[in-house]
């Protein structure tokens, strides 16, 4: 873990109404960092996501990102009634990828994602047909797709099953020795010896774990 | 304004509205069914109206079955077109705000919306139109058509700016049936408006210039012109609010 943040997020407050979710929230992210933030339900940790990626902004605080960033949402986001090629192609023209023809094309990183999460045989079924653990599994490679420099990740593995859990982690360590970021919000941690850092947020503030 | 996106998007957006099942067997059916019931109901005796866009003295007698098929069709493309903008903008709001935090722009998403809509509205006004010339022939069939596509700009304008507005489709669904419902098949019925004590909030309503438009064309020779411009301010003027509405929805703070 080296150099500048990637992420950083000072002292960010946001209520609702009269009630305060979150307080005084700092965070920095580094190159090749893992790190987690646990929670109970309720805690504000969605929130927190949502004022990270910019889709809420906050009450009070900063927060600053260099690179590029990949976020991926607790519920299953993509479009029902397309196919998954159909998703990928989609979000591929979002982040400004090349189709073909390099090695960083946009159908490269496809591949690569449906073969590492194991569901290349539902490559031309639409959404609305796929299970919710393969759902989960788009979700989480149309924020893999462009290679971001920060992934952020709200509870990706809730629908997953054991050896798609497996194969989740081997693709976050593979994306870790690339120097990539990677923040994961849960309400449950499986395995401590996974993070380098590990955050709960409770009544409004962060504290290490 | 990037054109391979809007491309991208318009093409996307095509695919969705085509996979909708449920909006095009609404499509197929709703105009139809309307038809039908106006023709099995409605007499063919005459009567006897004021045209508003026209002149308040000059007096049209027509068949009150062609006349209600008329303002049927409105009310069929109307309802159609408006539910389908709604849809547009409502259904996929998660995932298109995904997709601008992902790099798109929601100018470019609404291009393509509305690239795409536009051409739904164009493809539901013609298949209405050769419809309505199973029932009975209009003075001029190509004008009627413009009139109902007309009704399908206002109403999709109106049905974007319910989807921008409301979260939930239920909600939605209801503004659109009580508007249409009241506005196209019963204040801009002439018959309704000749008695009617308010005549200025009638006016007022989306249905009015297209409503008038295509009565025009179906029962006189009369220029359609001021109902044609009025139309296409009055869905301006509600694009403009939607867009105001759906861009702020979708805005996305930038983190830098």
């Amino acid at each position: 873990m080296r150099g500048e943040p990637l992420l950083q997020a000072e002292r960010i407050a946001k209520s609702f109404g009269r009630h305060r979710v979150l307080k005084d929230v700092s965070l920095e992210m580094r190159h090749g960092e893992i790190a987690g933030i646990v929670g109970e339900n309720g805690a504000g940790k969605s929130t927190l996501l949502k004022i990270l990626m910019g889709l809420l902004a906050p009450g009070a605080g900063k927060v600053s990102v260099r690179g590029t960033i990949g976020y991926c949402p607790q519920e299953a986001v993509a479009f029902e009634t397309l196919t998954v090629n159909e998703n990928f192609q989609y979000f591929a023209t979002a982040y400004g990828l090349r189709r073909n023809g390099t090695a960083d094309s946009w159908e490269a990183a496809k591949n690569d994602l449906l073969g590492a999460f194991n569901f290349g045989q539902y490559e031309n079924r639409l959404v609305s047909e796929l299970s919710g653990g393969t759902r989960q599994k788009l979700n989480l490679s149309l924020a893999l797709l462009h290679a971001p420099d920060i992934l952020i990740l709200d509870e990706p593995y809730s629908g997953f099953d054991w050896e798609t859990y497996l194969r989740f982690w081997d693709y976050t360590e593979r994306l870790q020795s690339q120097g990539k970021s990677i923040l994961i919000v849960s309400h449950l941690v499986n395995d401590r010896t996974k993070f380098d850092n590990l955050y709960a947020l409770k009544e409004g503030h962060l504290e290490c774990v | 304004m990037r054109l391979t996106y809007i491309k991208t998007g318009t093409v996307m957006t095509m695919k969705e509205t085509a996979r909708n099942r449920f909006a095009l067997i609404l499509l197929l059916t709703v105009p139809v069914l309307f038809f039908t019931l106006v023709s099995l109901t409605m007499g063919d005796n005459p009567v006897a109206f004021r045209l508003a866009s026209i002149s308040e003295d000059t007096i049209v007698e027509v068949s009150a079955q062609k006349q209600s098929l008329i303002f049927i069709g409105v009310a069929a493309v109307g309802l159609l077109t408006s539910f389908l903008a709604m849809n547009l903008v409502q259904k996929g709001a998660d995932v298109n705000r995904r997709l601008i935090l992902c790099g798109y722009r929601s100018s470019e998403l609404i291009l393509a919306k509305l690239g795409v809509l536009l051409c739904v509205v164009v493809l539901i006004s013609v298949y209405v139109g050769a419809l309505l010339r199973l029932f009975f022939r209009p003075e001029n069939t190509a004008l009627v058509i413009v009139g109902f596509a007309l009704a399908g700009l206002v109403h999709s304008c109106y049905g974007l700016l319910v989807g921008a507005l409301v979260r939930r489709e239920l909600e939605g669904v209801l503004l659109i049936v009580l508007l249409v419902n009241i506005d196209s098949g019963w204040l801009q019925n002439p018959i309704f408006y000749a008695e009617a004590q308010n005549k200025a909030l009638i006016r007022f309503l989306p249905a009015y210039f297209p409503s008038q438009a295509s009565i025009v064309a179906a029962f006189t020779e009369q220029s359609i012109a001021g109902a044609v411009a009025g139309s296409l301010v009055y869905g301006g003027a509600l694009l403009l609010i939607a867009l105001a509405i759906y861009f702020r929805r979708m805005k996305i703070q930038k983190n830098v």
